[in-house]
C-alpha cells in the first residue's frame, strides 16, 4: 500500500516521471545497515532554511539519542518534504550566492538562491545541512541518510514514518526602522482601501467589464 | 653519480622501509599513553554531557543540559555526569523524575524568597 498516486510497474517499481526521482531516492538504501533506525519526516513548508537545517543535522547525527557515540553513525533517516516551500528571510533570495571554483584559473562560478531554487530546490536544503555536519569520515554516510523531496510525494510510504515536531520559534521583534516601514505600508493600504470604497461603484463596474 | 647527488631528500626516498626504530616507537607509545590518560577524563566527560543533553529537552521546550545542571547544583544534588549519562541510557524515566523533583522545589523556593 503506497500513499502516493505514483504509477507502478508490474513488479511494484515506480515508472514514468516519478521513476527518476524515486530511483535516486531509493538509491543507497542497501548500503545503510541497522534498520533499528527511525524514519523522521520533516515538513519544510514555511520553515526557515537554516533553523530547519540545524534541527535536521542534530537528528542526522543521532544527537537526540542518549546512545550517541562519536565514532559510530547512529542517526535516524531524515525525509524532508516540500523543499520548494522553504522560507527565506531577508534579501537572501536575490543576494545569497552559492559559489564554487572549477579549478581553472579565473573560473569562479556563482549562482543565486533564486536560480538554485528554480533549478533544484532540494540542493538548497542539502547544502545547508551538509555544511552543518562535522567534517569527518561519517559525513558521507550521514548524507546518504538524508532524503529530500520537492513536494509532498515520496516513495517511502510503506516505512514506519514519524513526523518531527519543530520546537517553537522565538521570532525576534522587528527592528524600529522596519516596523515603522511596515506601519506606513499598512496605513497606505488602509487609505487606499478607504478611497476605493468611495469610488467603489466605478471600480466594480470596471472590473466586471474586464472580466 | 646521479644516485649520490640531490642531497638528503633523495637519500630518504631510497629507504623504503620503516624509518623509525623500536626504541623511538616505544617512547612515542608511552608518551601518548600518558597524555591520553589525562585526555580520557575530559573525553568521557564530553561524551556524558552530549548524552545527557540528548535526553533533557524532551519534557519542556527551551530546557537543555546547562539549565538542568544549574538546577541540580542549586539543589545541591551531587550526582556526577557519569551516573547521569548511565541513567539517561538505561532508565530514561528517572531523569524525568529528577527533573520533576527539581522543578517542584524550585517553585517553593522562589515563593519563600518572595516572602
Amino acid at each position: 500500500r503506497r500513499q502516493t498516486g505514483a504509477a507502478l510497474n508490474s513488479d511494484n517499481r515506480p515508472s514514468g516521471a516519478v521513476a527518476t526521482t524515486s530511483r535516486k531516492a531509493l538509491a543507497g538504501l542497501r548500503r545503510i545497515d541497522l534498520d533499528g533506525l527511525r524514519w523522521r519526516v520533516f515538513d519544510a513548508k514555511g520553515q526557515v532554511l537554516g533553523r530547519l537545517a540545524s534541527q535536521i543535522s542534530t537528528v542526522l547525527q543521532g544527537k537526540d539519542k542518549p546512545t550517541y557515540t562519536p565514532n559510530r553513525d547512529d542517526g535516524d533517516m531524515c525525509v524532508v518534504l516540500n523543499a520548494k516551500d522553504i522560507g527565506i528571510t531577508g534579501r537572501k533570495l536575490t543576494d545569497k550566492y552559492y559559489r564554487w571554483h572549477t579549478g581553472y584559473v579565473g573560473h569562479l562560478k556563482e549562482r543565486s538562491l533564486k536560480d538554485q531554487m528554480s533549478k533544484d530546490p532540494t540542493e538548497v536544503i542539502r547544502k545547508a545541512v551538509l555544511r552543518m555536519l562535522p567534517r569527518n569520515k561519517l559525513r558521507d554516510d550521514r548524507d546518504r541518510k538524508l532524503r529530500i523531496f520537492t513536494s509532498d510525494e515520496h516513495p517511502f510510504g510503506d516505512k514506519p514514518l514519524e513526523p518531527y515536531i519543530m520546537p517553537p520559534r522565538q521570532v525576534r521583534e522587528m527592528r524600529p526602522r522596519a516596523r515603522r516601514a511596515l506601519i506606513r505600508a499598512q496605513k497606505k493600504a488602509e487609505q487606499q482601501g478607504v478611497t476605493t470604497t468611495k469610488n467603489g461603484k466605478k471600480e466594480e463596474e470596471k472590473v466586471e467589464l474586464s472580466a | 653519480m646521479t644516485r649520490v647527488k640531490r642531497g638528503y631528500i633523495a637519500r630518504r626516498r631510497r629507504k623504503n622501509s620503516l624509518t623509525r626504530n623500536i626504541t623511538q616507537q616505544k617512547i612515542r607509545a608511552l608518551v601518548s599513553a600518558h597524555r591520553d590518560r589525562d585526555r580520557q577524563k575530559s573525553d568521557f566527560r564530553r561524551l556524558w554531557i552530549t548524552r545527557i543533553n540528548a535526553v533533557i529537552p524532551e519534557k519542556e521546550v527551551y530546557y537543555n543540559y546547562s539549565k538542568f545542571i544549574h538546577d541540580l547544583y542549586k539543589r545541591h544534588l551531587l550526582l556526577n555526569h557519569k551516573i547521569l549519562a548511565q541513567i539517561a541510557i538505561l532508565n530514561r524515566n528517572y531523569i524525568y523524575m529528577i527533573y520533576n523533583e527539581i522543578i517542584k522545589n524550585e517553585d517553593s523556593k522562589e515563593y519563600l524568597e518572595m516572602i
